[in-house]
């Protein structure tokens, strides 16, 4: 083996061990630069619009085995009788659509790892956080650039959203409701 | 509302148990999507198993000048394991980060590459070479973390055992200081060994149970900070423009700095003892928010960390090896700076681009395989190989702070970040340490050093923020495109 072959395979190999580095990079790209707004024909959301009329069909069941129920804590009831046990959206592309709400927090953002996803161009990747406070539900905003707004003014500090009352994130409206 | 609206995470086929809805016939059925974070997974995952056969061939061709069969037992070996935890991970938690797996094993495989090396140099055959001990660790470390994953389907069970994880982790900490159990290594007694104790002061089957123990107090601190922080962040004096804690609640900081400072005066190890300090302080500063405790908990430790190199003779000959490295007395002396020394000069020969795998001389710095692995590596990939390595841990620790991040849970957020960041301070403290900008101690590199108990820690870490990962993008959620 001559020594430039060695210092050519040498050489390889780090642009190969660099390549892997910027495979690792690319992939992960969304999560460095957000999400792509994906637009969607105005036919499918025609097709969205009689959602209304059937709410449960869209709302995410939980799994038998999911894994929030499989806990010892939420095997009481999710939230007490003061308190909203279910999110529904009362205006934008997904309006009538609603989701129940255990005792955990849920994330509200662009990531497709926030619990509630809202995808367009005024959500931010990591918008807003909502959490069981004394048993009752309290907005946070997570530094969004568009901010979030509960019945009108936007939120600065985490603060308690009371039942049927419109908390709106970008183009989307949503309320609690027991 | 088309089956694509909705995201992975709620797309599971539940269409047996949703027949009993009365408003069945609005409701298409919503077929698996197919596993596109496994499959991307795969791709990278086929890409780090190349990239490992390719170190360990240019090895035996640096260093022999001609293939032998090592080459694929090695090599085969790794990539059998590899896929076996990509196959775990599609059954036991499809939704996993799909970094993770693929960065830890080309850690892995250039630690084990690099390892192979020294094998080489040394003559060392058989169950005498480290590279094959390290090969049989992995695939024990391996199987730890697989274990991890098919026992543990949710990580909040382990909130439940914060209790039992603290008294672990203290058991694991004080293990070598029993008496017929503990071994004392290279001047640090935090080693147990079963068996007698060879010439060399080896023994057949030797452990580090510290680094367990950083996963089970890991585990505890995010449990107890769930429940302790509001007690912790919420009162107090303002000072100086921060809120200080009250005393009564400096209890578990000063417990934890009492267990630290043990650890470096009874163990002689002063990186753990950093390693498990540093852990409890930025898990208390992400539960609480306040610079105070950090400020509080440094100023502790610099403390009794410059107590200890004036009181303890190893401390204060480790600091005067890392100020005075390049002094002839210090360099000649017994444990003395020799080996810092001569692993930087290993680095510098390396230069930009290294002298090549197989063809450097890594094997004339003591421990090259194991604590100077850094070194070894530095020499021969070079400064541009080494960059490669540390974007790797940089990316593997981003992973785990972003699934702490997105995490729904404080526990699972808190367990997240503290995993993460005991990685990155573990490596901090390794190559700072031997590129002299921190005083050297005695830690290993994660995933790449010879050393069965660093892996083993290592690759449940990265089980335990998989598992995370996956609870992460399974929980039940809503999607809303505009």
């Amino acid at each position: 083996m001559s020594d430039l072959t060695l210092l050519i395979l040498r050489l390889a190999f780090l642009l190969v061990l660099w390549g892997f580095v910027f495979a690792v990079v690319y992939a992960l790209r969304t999560d460095l630069f957000g999400q792509r707004v994906r637009r969607q024909s105005v036919p499918d959301a025609a097709a969205a619009a009689p959602a209304p009329s059937a709410p449960p069909s869209v709302a995410p069941v939980q799994r038998p085995q999911t894994p929030a129920n499989s806990l010892p804590h939420s095997t009481a009831p999710p939230a007490t009788s003061t308190s909203a046990n279910r999110l529904v959206i009362t205006s934008g592309p997904r309006s009538g659509v609603e989701m129940p709400l255990s005792n955990q927090p849920l994330t509200v953002g662009r990531s497709s790892e926030s619990g509630l996803v809202i995808r367009d161009d005024y959500t931010s990747t990591h918008h807003a956080r909502l959490m069981l406070l004394n048993d009752s539900w309290v907005i946070q905003d997570l530094d969004s650039t568009n901010g979030t707004f509960l019945d009108g003014s936007r939120v600065v500090v985490p603060t308690q959203i009371p039942l049927n009352t419109a908390v709106r994130i970008g183009t989307t409206s949503f309320e609690l409701r027991r | 509302m088309s089956a694509t609206n909705q995201g992975p995470g709620a797309t599971v086929s539940e269409s047996g148990q949703r027949n009993t809805n009365t408003i069945t016939d609005t409701i298409r059925i919503r077929l698996r999507e197919p596993a596109r974070l496994r499959n991307l997974e795969l791709l990278l995952l086929v890409f780090a198993i190349i990239i490992n056969a390719a170190a360990i061939l240019l090895v035996q061709l640096g260093a022999l000048g001609e293939v032998r069969k090592e080459v694929f037992t090695y090599s085969a070996a790794l990539a059998v394991l590899a896929l076996a935890m990509h196959v775990t991970l599609r059954i036991a938690a499809s939704q996993a980060d799909p970094f993770i797996l693929p960065i830890a094993t080309v850690l892995n495989g250039i630690g084990i590459a690099m390892i192979y090396r020294l094998d080489l140099a040394g003559g060392r055959e058989g169950w005498a070479a480290s590279g094959i001990r390290q090969m049989a660790w992995t695939a024990i470390a391996m199987l730890a973390a697989f274990i991890v994953l098919v026992v543990i389907r949710n990580h909040r069970v382990l909130q439940r055992y914060r209790y039992i994880a603290m008294f672990v982790g203290i058991a694991l900490l004080l293990l070598p200081l029993v008496p017929g159990l503990g071994r004392e290594i290279n001047g640090s007694q935090v080693w147990i060994g079963i068996g007698p104790q060879r010439a060399d002061g080896s023994v057949p089957l030797s452990f580090q149970p510290g680094e367990l123990a950083k996963i089970a107090l890991a585990v505890f601190f995010a449990g107890y900070l769930v429940t302790a922080r509001d007690s912790l962040s919420l009162v107090g004096k303002k000072f100086l423009g921060m809120r200080l804690p009250r005393v009564r609640d400096l209890g578990p900081i000063l417990i934890i700095w009492v267990a630290a400072m043990g650890v470096l005066v009874l163990q002689r190890d002063l990186g753990t003892s950093l390693l498990y300090f540093g852990l409890f302080l930025v898990m208390i500063y992400v539960a609480t928010g306040r610079i105070s405790w950090v400020i509080l908990g440094m100023t502790l430790f610099i403390g009794g960390a410059v107590a200890a190199s004036q009181l303890l003779g190893y401390v204060n000959s480790r600091f005067n090896g890392w100020l005075d490295a390049f002094d002839n007395a210090i360099y000649e002396q017994i444990g003395g700076s020799y080996q810092l020394v001569q692993g930087l000069f290993g680095i510098a020969d390396g230069g930009l681009v290294g002298t090549g795998l197989g063809q450097g001389s890594p094997d004339m710095v003591p421990f090259a395989e194991s604590d100077f692995i850094i070194a070894s590596l530095g020499e021969e990939l070079g400064l541009a190989g080494l960059f490669a390595l540390l974007c790797l841990f940089l990316l593997f620790v981003s992973r785990g702070f972003r699934i702490g991040f997105a995490g729904q849970d404080d526990f699972g957020r808190l367990l997240g970040t503290g995993l993460a960041f005991v990685i990155a301070l573990q490596v901090f403290i390794v190559i700072g340490g031997i590129t002299r900008v921190i005083p050297l101690t005695g830690l290993t590199t994660p995933f790449m050093a010879a050393g069965g108990s660093s892996l083993v820690a290592n690759w449940i870490i990265a089980a335990l923020l998989l598992r995370l990962s996956d609870t992460v993008r399974n929980q039940p959620r809503l999607v809303v495109d505009a």
